[in-house]
């Protein structure tokens, strides 16, 4: 196992460098450039763009811009953001525990629910559950993130005034746990809905494969209980590719949500990464990059050993 | 082994469910906290942008509107314009003029006496090296200065003592108030040991001589400013302002509503106007913005070299129909690079748009005829081009599709290329490539009516490496106007020279006017002290003022 993990670790460091190569190439292929948003400024001349340019070495050839900020990260330096001077890593931590906690606890009760709400569907498929649980599903998948968004605005937070219509405190409440229950009810029922929507789907159909199995007719043969049949011998069977497919989703807890993060002015990564998109933030773009690679890896790498560690006819092997 | 369970377990799933809706009852109750009491209302001001400001250091980058209510409130410039279009002295004991003996007769030196009670707010004395340390910034090669505008006239600034500063200047530059009015003065006891002032800690700590000091910022979300004391010009009246952001419009004009914000620093859209200002304790404020939208032709390209063909173009244009039906009337037609509301426009200006009779003929009179396929040719070159602007800009698509139309009605065949901002306002428009632009551009100095950098045939920046006069547009008459212009101190003088100016340009029409940008912005009624001023970009530009009725 140990000797598993140390090869797949192995593997990344080609994989980012690789990552890292084609990021940034792409980003400098694009059209347009960190200077254009100084144009829109009156006040500023060609003459102070020029001068600009050179000092963010935008004036050196492509290859050599990416030499000098590969050399920078290998000694972990992240780099300074064009546009105020800061550093890229801290950038990027302080924007972290937010999404980490608005995405981890959505994608956590989705999930559960998610997982739950397909496991009943397709043990009682056809029923009026299963049908509600579908029909309700479609409904959470056909609407844009950024409708239920604004609706829940509008009718928690400015008509009913339950909730707070955005941001992560009350002013001068930060740090107040209560405060932030409070701040993460809208958000994180907007960014479940649709998450427990596809993942009922993806259970659901799980579940039927599973259960159709010959195995399955045995075991109630046996004489074993429904709840037994379900949760001893079907559930393991059909969480096998669902641990797979949450490997896959483990990027999303730092990518962040961009649309509800917006709508919510909920201060994470999803913002960030917007902000240093429209702003070709290159600094900001590249380090939220390799992050986000990482965290691809490391998701995957732990699917794999959940799935191992759930299927024993699975070996890791070095 | 179901059956030892069953027999066994005394919490049963009945009551497990039960539990945890009883748990998750208690945690709702507690969340669902009715709205706090705002007790600390008096004592702040709330104002909300939906962008974020990502720095502070007033000689670096700034995103105009969200970066100016830090500085603004943290920082002092030497002047202020105040809002009837007067500059009042801020750092300075008086505005320099040749009346007040200041400047001298030929306009090329400058007096400037500093108050002698203003400290940092660290509790240095602030003096004339720090003024002088600021312009020696803004020159300094490696800093990332966002503008040199009128500093790189200066022949030499001397300090001849703690509190006076004299400013040589290479040729008399009457927008030269502007200068200083837009560059908020750093402190020299701080940054003058910093290694690289592009990176340094002190762009999001900064540390000034304005009203509120920096007190904390929570990324993403908010910064909390709190009053300095020793204000020279009297400590603000609320304890604490606080610059929130809220990314997205509506949720920002909802918090606005619920009073979670107090002052809407982000226009509102159009379509709520009426209802905006028919709210209960709310005031909303139309004003005049500094830009005002074009339709940019580059003279550079044979289609539009000839001026009676870009003035065909422009007549062409339901301009007032675009305005009414796309911005609902709130922008206001205007006819030259100044709102109607500028001192100095010129009000014999007439609008000819939109007669599309007339605009085929000047196109036939200057050699386009219509080809076989419907659209006019002249010398093997067809009436045909691009016009970009901002991806995404729907009010702006919705005029590119009316001109479009327009056009279409007289032979001319436009083709809309919007892109993302960082690729359009890039070299494809600092270096001329572009056919024509929708675009909204303020003043160049301030809201000075100088406008040498745009229309001068010396600041052509594809041809001479430096100006913004990206429609490569070439006058003698205009370039001698505006030579005489920027050299002129009397105002009444300056009306007419400026006004000829913008006569020559309707005339010839390198930029065609659409219409003046209005901003529509609410606030709660009990503030007091807020002065919209359209010659200002920061609406924070007299915070120190501002309090609770």
């Amino acid at each position: 196992m140990l000797q598993f993990i140390l090869k797949r670790l192995l593997y990344a460091i080609p994989l980012l460098i690789g990552v890292s190569i084609i990021g940034f190439a792409l980003m400098h292929l694009a059209p347009g450039g960190p200077l254009g948003v100084y144009t829109l400024n009156p006040t500023v001349s060609v003459q102070d763009i020029e001068r600009i340019k050179v000092i963010y070495g935008l004036d050196q050839p492509t290859y050599i811009q990416y030499m000098r900020w590969a050399g920078n990260m290998l000694v972990g330096d992240w780099g300074n953001t064009f546009f105020g001077g800061r550093p890229v890593l801290i950038v990027i931590l302080e924007r972290v525990p937010a999404t980490l906690l608005l995405a981890g606890l959505s994608l956590s009760i989705a999930i559960l629910l998610g997982t739950g709400i397909g496991m009943l569907g397709a043990v009682q498929r056809y029923s009026i559950f299963d049908y509600l649980a579908t029909t309700g599903a479609m409904f959470a998948l056909s609407f844009p993130t950024f409708w239920f968004g604004l609706m829940a605005i509008f009718v928690f937070a400015v008509e009913m005034r339950w909730f707070p219509s955005g941001g992560m405190f009350e002013l001068g409440e930060e740090g107040n746990v209560l405060d932030l229950l409070h701040h993460l009810v809208l958000p994180t029922v907007v960014l479940s809905l649709v998450i427990v929507a596809t993942w009922s789907r993806y259970s659901r159909s799980g579940f039927l494969e599973v259960i159709g199995q010959d195995y399955i007719r045995t075991a109630h043969a046996k004489g074993l209980s429904n709840r037994l049949v379900i949760t001893r011998h079907a559930f393991p069977n059909a969480a096998i590719p669902l641990i797979a497919l949450l490997g896959v989703q483990m990027p999303f807890l730092f990518s962040g949500a961009l649309v509800t993060e917006t709508i919510f002015g909920w201060p994470g990564m999803g913002r960030l990464f917007v902000d240093a998109l429209t702003m070709k933030e290159y600094p900001v773009l590249m380090g939220l990059m390799m992050f986000t690679a990482v965290f691809v890896i490391v998701g995957n790498l732990l699917a794999d050993i959940g799935v191992a560690m759930v299927d024993p006819r699975i070996r890791l092997e070095g | 082994m179901g059956r030892s369970n069953k027999s066994g377990k005394t919490f049963t799933r009945r009551d497990f469910v039960k539990a945890t809706g009883a748990a998750a009852g208690a945690l709702t109750a507690a969340t669902i906290l009715p709205s706090r009491g705002n007790a600390a209302k008096a004592d702040r001001i709330i104002i909300g942008h939906s962008q974020e400001p990502v720095q502070y250091n007033p000689l670096l980058y700034v995103n105009r509107g969200t970066e100016n209510g830090p500085e603004s409130a943290m920082f002092d410039a030497l002047w202020d314009m105040n809002e009837k279009g007067q500059f009042v002295p801020n750092l300075a004991t008086e505005v320099p003029s040749i009346e007040n003996g200041r400047v001298s007769e030929d306009g090329k030196t400058w007096k400037i006496e500093l108050k002698r009670d203003v400290k940092w707010h660290d509790d240095q004395p602030f003096t004339a090296k720090d003024v002088a340390f600021t312009y020696e910034t803004i020159m300094d090669p490696k800093t990332a200065v966002r503008s040199r505008s009128g500093f790189d006239l200066i022949d030499g600034l001397k300090v001849v003592d703690d509190h006076n500063v004299e400013i040589v200047l290479k040729e008399p530059y009457t927008p030269f108030l502007w200068s200083w009015q837009e560059m908020h003065i750093v402190p020299m006891h701080i940054l003058k040991d910093e290694p690289d002032i592009n990176t340094s800690a002190f762009n999001s700590q900064p540390t000034g001589t304005g009203p509120f000091k920096f007190k904390s910022r929570t990324a993403g979300s908010h910064i909390v400013f709190e009053r300095f004391e020793d204000y020279h010009r009297g400590a603000a009246k609320v304890k604490s302002l606080i610059q929130k952001t809220v990314p997205d419009t509506m949720v920002l004009y909802g918090q606005v509503k619920t009073g979670e914000v107090d002052y809407m620093m982000t226009s509102l859209p159009y379509d709520r106007w009426d209802e905006a200002a028919a709210l209960p304790d709310r005031a909303f404020v139309e004003l005049p913005l500094p830009w005002v939208q074009f339709i940019y032709f580059n003279c550079g390209k044979p289609q539009f070299a000839d001026p009676k063909v870009r003035k065909a173009l422009y007549m062409a244009c339901e301009m007032q129909k675009s305005l009414d039906d796309i911005y609902l009337g709130r922008w206001k037609r205007t006819l030259s690079y100044l709102h109607t509301s500028h001192w100095a426009y010129n009000h014999d200006l007439k609008d000819e748009t939109p007669n599309i009779e007339l605009a085929a003929k000047m196109l036939d009179e200057a050699g386009w005829k219509v080809g076989a396929d419907g659209i006019r040719e002249k010398d093997g070159h067809k009436m045909k081009f691009t016009m970009s602007t901002t991806a995404g800009n729907t009010a702006r698509q919705g005029c590119q599709a009316l001109f479009q139309q327009n056009w279409k009605a007289i032979g001319v065949e436009m083709e809309i290329n919007n892109m993302p901002g960082s690729v359009v306002w890039g070299e494809y428009t600092t270096k001329s490539q572009f056919d024509t632009l929708l675009v909204a551009w303020a003043p160049i100095v301030g809201m000075d009516p100088d406008y040498t950098a745009r229309c001068h045939s010396q600041y052509i920046p594809a041809k001479h490496g430096q100006g913004s006069n990206y429609v490569q547009y070439e006058n003698a008459e205009v370039d001698a106007l505006l030579d005489k212009g920027a050299i002129t101190v009397d105002r009444a003088e300056r009306t007419k020279i400026y006004g000829e100016v913008q006569k020559i340009l309707l005339d010839e029409v390198p930029f065609a006017p659409q219409g003046g940008v209005f901003g529509g912005f609410v606030m709660d009624k009990g503030l007091t002290g807020v002065k919209p001023n359209q010659y200002v970009t920061d609406s924070t530009w007299n915070i120190q003022d501002w309090s609770w009725s």
